[in-house]
């Protein structure tokens, strides 16, 4: 079973993929995730809010750019479910 | 009562606000759109002034431990009771053990949840307001987190039927505002090309953005000061002024780069030039600007302003008036 | 003796400030006399016609008046706050009671310092703590020099708001003395409560913990603001500092701020204040020796 599914944000700001400038992306497309997993940032009122998995799967790839606005109800990446 | 299972993003108890205190430097709080909140009540039955939750972005999880009529206004937010689909602007019966939830946020910034007798926190000078950067009034001074108990009012009889707003009631939220101004204040710091260049620059709001205050930017540069010497005490950069109160609605324009308009839960005085206040009637709309959403200052005479404010009040009164069985 | 203002040219500006708010504008420059007319305007406000008036908020130069447009209209407004301005002015200011009090000060304290470093990429000259900058720009040759300024001779509050329990004071010397902060370039995100801190010509004491981008010279021993109205001196009102009191700062050691916080913390601290009439005209004819006077008045057993 090959099943899609969008990880969201609920919260509109900025997007970051990595958790500071000289650290390493929290998540490469490609790998695999699990539910509770942190893949990105948004910033709102200089806070930092975690985007985080709520499926098990590979994470094929990202729907927006890193420091990209995003708006609430937004798609941030998509996961390939696996059972 | 009401159990907390997931707080939100900025969940607070809001009511009518508490005013009389801004002498003191104590901002008069209040539901960020007040007709929204006002309404909420109208359709629960409450008296006015009642107390609500706000909700910002994203709606709490919240389980009631005994029956109750609720209704959401504002921001467009689906609204689930037990996970099922319940419609806003209406009122929604919920039985002991129930959970209201919500969905991702369609349009403007803040919803209200109104609930038979009223969120029944200890009023603070007056008034049942979270001001958070005070620490006081509302749930604790704070807002909501998982875990929190909200003790609720006693509920007076309830109509039999439920009530709902006539859908040509319901305000529409844009992602393009205009909010209307008086100018004034200290706007004599603007030279008339600054001054068109603020009214006619269509400025989006940034991320910094919540009760105390409404950051916006624009991809210009700074707008045109008047020339000349500095007066004794007011500070080196021409946005200095003499420090002055700050009305709500005061647009602050540091460095005259990026507008702040101040909002109920801001600081009452401070150093930087204002170009004039958003209107009475257009706080509410000013409440639930979208980040990166657009919005342009139309500016208007106190007459104007006067206007606006009897056709919100009358706007408001038919609402409730019409609401239906 | 009343005090008549000299006619500064400056015609008072009565500009609307939305459709909730009035606002009145007595000068662009600081000016004591103009503050005190302020001052004096919002107690006769308060104390004769409040219809539709919500508050009256004074500010160093300039006032707001929150209102109700559904009781009164800005232009009646306008014309009733219009004539009580005339009163005023043809008057003359007229002594008028409050208090002096002492307000100790640690300058140079460590929890300020600890602050102040963490924004040394916010002001105009890191390699400078805020206390040496200012010594510097305003011409004294050492922070000891700075200090004694601030602290001999007193403050009148001229203005409460920002957040509740603050204020702004000016201090009572001839212009020449005043001394002059340039605020930060960028706020800090971080003040310790109880911050001593100048900006611009207003010493202030940040009542709790809030951003803030006024240089920090020392640290107050004493709460000035006591939400919880736990100490005497708040039983009335959680702010303790209303505008036209007196403040002397005095410079205090680190053994003083001591006993003084234990103090607090058993709740048998209370200010060293006493009432007193403060003579505008007195004043103005000579600061040097009046504030001799009210200090002495301040500290006499």
């Amino acid at each position: 079973m090959n099943d899609v599914h969008q990880i969201k944000t609920g919260i509109p700001g900025t997007f970051y993929r990595k958790p500071s400038p000289s650290e390493p992306n929290f998540i490469e497309e490609g790998a695999s995730v699990a539910v509770g997993a942190t893949i990105g940032l948004v910033e709102i009122m200089k806070s930092f809010h975690p985007v985080t998995a709520d499926r098990n799967g590979v994470l094929d790839r990202f729907l927006v750019e890193h420091e990209s606005q995003v708006a609430p109800g937004q798609d941030i990446a998509e996961i390939r479910l696996v059972n | 009562m009401i159990e907390v299972i997931e707080p939100g993003f900025a969940t607070t108890v809001q009511d009518e606000g508490r005013p009389g205190h801004y002498r003191q430097g104590m901002a008069p709080s209040g539901a960020m759109d007040l007709a929204s909140y006002r309404l909420g009540n109208a359709l629960v039955g409450n008296d006015p002034g009642a107390a609500s939750l706000e909700l910002t972005f994203t709606g709490p999880r919240l389980r009631f431990t005994q029956a109750a009529t609720v209704a959401v206004t504002g921001g467009d937010m689906p609204t689930f009771v037990n996970g099922r689909e319940a419609k806003a602007w209406m009122e929604i019966d919920v039985s002991a053990g129930d959970e209201l939830s919500f969905g991702f946020l369609r349009s403007g910034v803040r919803a209200y949840i109104a609930v038979s007798g009223g969120i029944d926190v200890p009023a603070v000078l007056g008034s049942r307001s979270t001001h958070a950067l005070v620490g006081i009034g509302g749930f604790e001074g704070r807002k909501l987190t998982a875990g929190d108990i909200l003790p609720t009012g006693t509920v007076r009889n309830q109509a039999s039927s439920l009530r709902k707003l006539l859908p040509e009631h319901i305000p529409a939220f844009s992602g393009k505002v205009e909010l209307r101004y008086v100018p004034g204040l200290f706007s004599y710091r603007l030279s008339t090309r600054g001054i068109d260049q603020f009214n006619g620059r269509t400025w989006t709001v940034t991320p910094n953005a919540d009760r105390t205050g409404i950051r916006m930017t624009s991809t210009e540069g700074p707008l045109e000061f008047v020339d000349g010497e500095r007066p004794f005490g007011a500070g080196s950069d021409p946005s200095n002024v003499v420090d002055a109160g700050y009305p709500v609605g005061a647009i602050q324009i540091p460095s005259g780069t990026e507008p702040i308009v101040l909002s109920r839960d801001a600081v009452t005085a401070g150093g930087y030039f204002t170009v004039g206040a958003v209107i009475s009637a257009d706080l509410d709309r000013l409440g639930q600007c979208p980040t990166n959403g657009t919005v342009r200052f139309v500016p208007v005479s106190i007459e104007q302003a006067a206007a606006a404010r009897q056709a919100s009040a009358k706007y408001l009164s038919a609402a409730i008036a019409a609401l239906s069985h | 003796m009343a005090l008549k203002r000299t006619n500064t040219g400056f015609n008072t500006r009565y500009t609307p400030a939305g459709d909730e708010f009035l606002f009145v504008e007595f000068d662009e420059a600081m000016s004591l006399e103009a503050n005190l007319e302020i001052q004096e305007i919002a107690v006769r406000v308060l104390g004769e016609d409040t219809e539709g008036i919500i508050d009256i908020c004074p500010a160093n130069v300039s006032y707001l008046v929150r209102y109700d447009p559904d009781v009164v209209t800005f232009d009646a407004l306008v014309q009733r706050l219009k004539k009580v301005e005339r009163s005023v002015k043809a008057e003359g200011l007229e002594p008028f009671k409050t208090r002096v009090i002492d307000v100790p000060v640690l300058f140079n304290d460590p929890w300020t310092y600890e602050v102040l470093m963490k924004f040394r990429d916010r002001v105009q000259d890191p390699s400078k703590t805020d206390i040496e900058y200012l010594a510097d720009v305003n011409g004294f040759g050492t922070v000891e020099d700075l200090i004694e300024a601030v602290t001999s001779a007193p403050s009148m509050a001229t203005m409460t708001g920002f957040v509740p329990g603050i204020l702004w004071s000016f201090q009572l010397v001839a212009f020449e003395r005043q001394i002059q902060a340039p605020k930060y370039l960028r706020p800090r995100t971080e003040t310790p409560e109880r911050a001593f801190a100048v900006g611009g010509a207003y010493p202030v004491v940040y009542p709790s913990p809030s951003a803030g981008g006024y240089p920090m010279l020392g640290r107050a021993a004493a709460p000035i603001y006591d939400p919880a109205q736990r100490l005497k001196d708040f039983a009335d009102d959680p702010a303790f500092v209303r505008t036209g009191d007196v403040l002397n700062f005095r410079s205090i050691d680190r053994a003083e701020y001591d006993r003084i916080q234990d103090e607090v913390a058993a709740g048998t601290f209370s200010y060293l204040q006493r009432p007193i009439t403060f003579e505008p005209g007195v004043f103005f004819e000579s600061p040097e020796p009046y504030c001799h006077h009210l200090r002495e008045v301040l500290y006499r057993d």
